[in-house]
């Protein structure tokens, strides 16, 4: 956008581009140094030997591959419903789920808690899940209503006369077809699963099965604010987060900017 | 937003394919709405047989609350510097990476980054940057400035700290946004624009700003509900204080409700929090269309 001519110029827009950055290099940097304060790579020992770790990653594995799954599923349906079938009413319909769009968390939280409580799912994955899920698809079934408008009906309707039942439409036609959106709404999905703290943190008590958000408070309890350990769980949580993000940079970054354009 | 249908010319009934995921949400969310409405008129506890009910009383009670007033305070001046200061630099993050510098991969990723990282596992590195114990202090010490970083607890300080995090967080969301808008400007438009004489930063602000402009309205819908949702950034790095200095909706509804089992106030929060959010999102909504 900026047109450089001369060497100096270009030379100063690059240092510009260089200070600006390096603000967001520096909490990573205060994190990495703070973890090895005290004792050096020993505190990544402690952390690790409390043999809580797999445990934590393993629940949020269990959590987000849970929620991804209803997310798909709610989604690639309801959006192919809602975009190319007949449905009386589509639009009340419609404004109905986009009314949970704006819904902060928060709200759920008294009248689950209760809820969970009288069925027996407190203190249980289910009790994480379901209200993720739910915070999640009003968003990702507009995405994928967009993204099927745009499906050309003649492609169902060839099949239909070739005598394809709907759902072998749905499975064959449509669904390779949203590929695209699907693979940003599973990253949007596992970002917001994985990272989710406030519904863990009050629905599951168990410390078997808490998951990766609560680790660093696992260390304010356990060790009476030992902040080296509380820092080198937090790189232990970062790493494959960035590693995933770096393998997949352009799903993380379609994920990511699918969850602004509405 | 946008809503498109295209119909097939085959008339097939799609209730069973909307049904699941419409009581899928009818269950968890209405319900929850509904029993949050319930339980805003009552004086209530949550272990208490008797479940008294007042009326309208929580939302008078609300409207006196000194507390109440300090989130909406917040959550607007937390909502006008954050969606300022995030989008302007996201913006000129993007138009410099558009121009042909070195590294442009790693710069992008150095950005990103802050974006996919739980706040939960940031919070504790922020509590350290911003104490005296810090890294900050460390390099303020260094080039002598003779400044005391001890922003955290300071009331007058402590919420601007809050911000810088959430912008350090979301600059990344908005700069691959104007990145994205970015790259579908008409080089030719620009190059004309330069014959006629406009320099770099006139053209950036006549030409390049006003077609960004759906990006710029979609991080304001997204700004004024994330806003109003706020929680994990306050509560994990202040937890509202010092003195409800940097309480927010979502923290306060957090410690009526929770913390203190005054579930009826709690609840009157909630519902005046989501009845903001609609009208912020209608809000932003209508001035999109407005143009």
């Amino acid at each position: 956008m900026f047109e450089v001519r001369t060497r100096k110029n270009r030379i100063l827009l690059q240092v510009i581009l260089l200070i600006m950055t390096i603000p967001y290099v520096l909490p990573l940097v205060q994190m990495v140094l703070g973890s090895l304060g005290g004792r050096g790579l020993y505190n990544y020992k402690a952390v690790w030997d409390t043999g809580v770790v797999p445990t934590y990653f393993r629940n949020s594995a269990i959590i987000s591959f849970c929620v991804i799954l209803l997310v798909y599923f709610f989604s690639m349906t309801a959006g192919f419903g809602f975009a190319k079938l007949y449905v009386r009413g589509k639009e009340i319909y419609f404004w109905l789920i986009l009314v949970a769009l704006t819904l902060p968390e928060v709200i759920l939280l008294t009248p689950l808690f209760v809820t969970f409580q009288k069925l027996h799912m407190f203190n249980t994955f289910f009790a994480v899940i379901l209200p993720s899920a739910a915070l999640q698809i009003p968003f990702t079934i507009l995405l994928t209503r967009n993204f099927d408008a745009g499906i050309p009906n003649e492609f169902m309707e060839a099949a239909r006369i070739d005598g394809a039942s709907i759902w072998q439409v749905f499975c064959h036609i449509i669904l390779p077809l949203t590929k695209p959106i699907a693979s940003a709404i599973i990253v949007l999905t596992l970002i917001n699963a994985w990272n989710a703290y406030l519904l863990p943190l009050l629905f599951l008590q168990s410390p078997n099965l808490q998951v990766v958000t609560l680790l660093p408070q696992y260390f304010q309890g356990e060790f009476t604010n030992d902040q080296t350990k509380i820092l080198a769980a937090a790189v232990l949580t970062a790493i494959p987060e960035i590693t995933a993000y770096l393998l997949m940079q352009k799903n993380f970054e379609q994920g990511m900017s699918a969850g602004a354009l509405k | 937003m946008k809503l498109k249908t295209n119909h097939s010319s085959t008339k097939i009934n799609g209730l069973p394919w909307i049904l699941p995921a419409f009581i899928f949400l009818l269950v968890i969310i209405y319900y929850s709405i509904f029993y949050t409405f319930n339980l805003s008129t009552l004086d209530w506890n949550g272990l208490d047989p008797v479940r008294k009910s007042v009326g309208l009383k929580n939302y008078t009670k609300l409207f006196k609350d000194r507390v109440f007033w300090i989130c909406i305070k917040n959550t607007v001046v937390y909502f006008i510097i954050t969606f300022v200061v995030q989008n302007s630099l996201g913006f000129i993050f993007a138009a410099i990476l558009h121009s042909q510098v070195k590294l442009p991969t790693l710069h992008k990723c150095l950005i990103f980054i802050p974006t996919i990282l739980a706040p939960a596992t940031m919070a504790p590195v922020f509590r350290l940057l911003f104490s005296p114990q810090g890294m900050l202090q460390s390099i303020f010490d260094t080039l002598h400035l003779g400044i005391k970083v001890n922003w955290l607890a300071n009331p007058d300080t402590a919420l601007y700290v809050l911000m810088a995090v959430a912008i350090w967080e979301f600059t990344g969301m908005s700069f691959i946004l104007y990145y994205a808008a970015m790259s579908q400007i008409d080089k030719q438009i620009l190059e004309a624009a330069r014959i006629d004489g406009a320099g770099n930063i006139r053209t950036l602000i006549t030409m390049v700003l006003p077609h960004c402009k759906g990006t710029t309205v979609s991080m304001a819908m997204l700004g004024i509900i994330g806003a109003l949702k706020t929680f994990d950034i306050p509560y994990l790095i202040t937890t509202g204080g010092p003195n409800h200095a940097t309480e927010f909706l979502g923290t306060y509804i957090y410690r009526q409700g929770i913390r203190q089992s005054h579930l009826g106030y709690a609840a009157a929060l909630s519902v005046t929090l989501l009845v903001l959010a609609i009208v912020g999102a209608l809000a932003t909504n209508y001035a999109n269309k407005g143009d």
